[in-house]
């Protein structure tokens, strides 16, 4: 297994929004590990799949237990992310997190059922980017449809790439969207 | 682990929203720490009580009523994130304020007694928080300054964590965070007073500009 560089946990809460008590507060957890991208230096690899092998199920088992306990609750929304470093290809991160040995142990971890929404993206270290959530087990579910923005200073490098899984407890505060079926 | 459950103080400050940021380092420069130390922030953006008053109002009541209740919070999480009181090493603090508020403002709420010395209590620490502050835009990257909680001169605890809050603050908004680490930065080998050759200017004589 390959040793993160470093792991970030975020959580957030929110007490207010629209002017307006939300309670209980809004809880939406983050665990991100920078990895080294298992692909750089070697120019285009053809085949990911050994690379995939030896890291994906093991960082979304490492991941995976981290981001619900940090959540402290019940997971009700989620989603996934791949930041990979200059020097690599959004394919890279997109192979370590687009595959059922990844995603697996999160789905486990929350009793979910449903396809993880992520994002895949190249920056350098400090980037901004943002994590679709939505409902565990029925993606349709509107109040759910949610996201949450992350920053982790010093990370990803050009060798390297964040992994990241995100939680959340309950839909958006202040959610008051008609359902999408009153609309079919 | 963090797991912190909200605080009832938390509403009663008008603060909007909580993060809790943390970084666990494994590898430096290649190589585990020998001592490995979990560093975090807890960051609170809040409506800032003096907004649209004047620069010869009085902060005094502002502070006493909302930083109290900022210290329990920050703390709080800053504790039950890194595992206690008696794991945290060093500490640190810093505000930004929204650009309809003063510099002042912020120094209120982080500058008095009653933020520093009940973070201090909280954290179990006697030194001096050292402190960052500013006044920004919404998502401005805040680096906050962090040195050992009992003996501020330990050069090994010299260090910062950088956070930041997306969304805030707004023009008439503050953020306030507290940080700590539960030890010295990943390498340190920098020597400390106690090591140190005498130094002075002599060490310039001979030196080309």
């Amino acid at each position: 297994m390959i040793t993160p560089r470093k792991i970030y946990t975020i959580v957030e809460e929110t007490l207010l929004e629209g002017g307006r008590p939300v309670e209980p507060a809004a809880r939406v957890a983050l665990v991100a590990a920078v990895i080294p991208n298992p692909w750089h230096g070697q120019g285009f690899v053809e085949d990911l799949n050994p690379g995939i092998d030896e890291t994906a199920s093991a960082i979304g088992e490492l991941l995976a237990p981290r981001v619900v306990e940090a959540l402290g609750t019940t997971v009700e929304a989620y989603g996934k992310a791949a930041i990979v470093g200059l020097e690599g290809e959004i394919e890279h991160g997109s192979a370590l997190i687009h595959t059922l040995k990844f995603g697996d142990h999160f789905r486990k971890a929350a009793y979910a059922t449903t396809l993880l929404p992520a994002v895949e993206k190249r920056g350098p270290a400090g980037i901004v980017f943002d994590i679709p959530l939505k409902h565990i087990t029925d993606a349709t579910i509107r109040s759910h449809h949610q996201s949450i923005e992350v920053r982790l200073a010093d990370a990803p490098h050009p060798g390297e790439i964040v992994i990241a899984l995100a939680a959340a407890a309950q839909g958006r505060p202040q959610q008051r969207l008609a359902p999408l079926s009153t609309e079919q | 682990m963090p797991s912190p459950s909200p605080s009832p103080e938390a509403g009663s400050a008008g603060i909007r929203k909580i993060i809790y940021y943390q970084e666990e380092t494994f590898l430096e420069n290649g190589q585990e720490p020998a001592v490995p130390a979990v560093r975090a922030a807890a960051a609170a953006v809040l409506a800032n009580p003096w907004a649209g008053s004047g620069p010869s109002a009085d902060l005094a009541a502002g502070s006493a009523g909302v930083a109290p209740q900022l210290a329990r919070v920050l703390s709080d999480r800053l504790i039950g994130g890194l595992g206690g009181a008696e794991s945290i090493e060093a500490f640190g603090k810093a505000a930004i304020v929204g650009t309809a508020g003063e510099i002042e403002h912020g120094a209120a709420l982080i500058h008095t007694p009653y933020f520093g010395n009940l973070v201090r209590e909280f954290l179990e620490g006697s030194s001096i928080l050292c402190f960052a502050d500013d006044r920004a835009e919404a998502g401005q990257p805040l680096v906050i300054p962090m040195w050992h909680k009992t003996a501020a001169a330990t050069r090994s605890h010299y260090q910062t964590i950088t956070t930041r809050i997306g969304d805030g603050p707004r023009a008439d908004e503050i953020v306030i965070a507290a940080a700590a680490s539960t030890g010295p930065r990943p390498h340190p080998r920098i020597g400390d007073r106690s090591t140190d050759p005498t130094v002075t200017s002599a060490v310039l004589e001979g030196a080309t500009a």
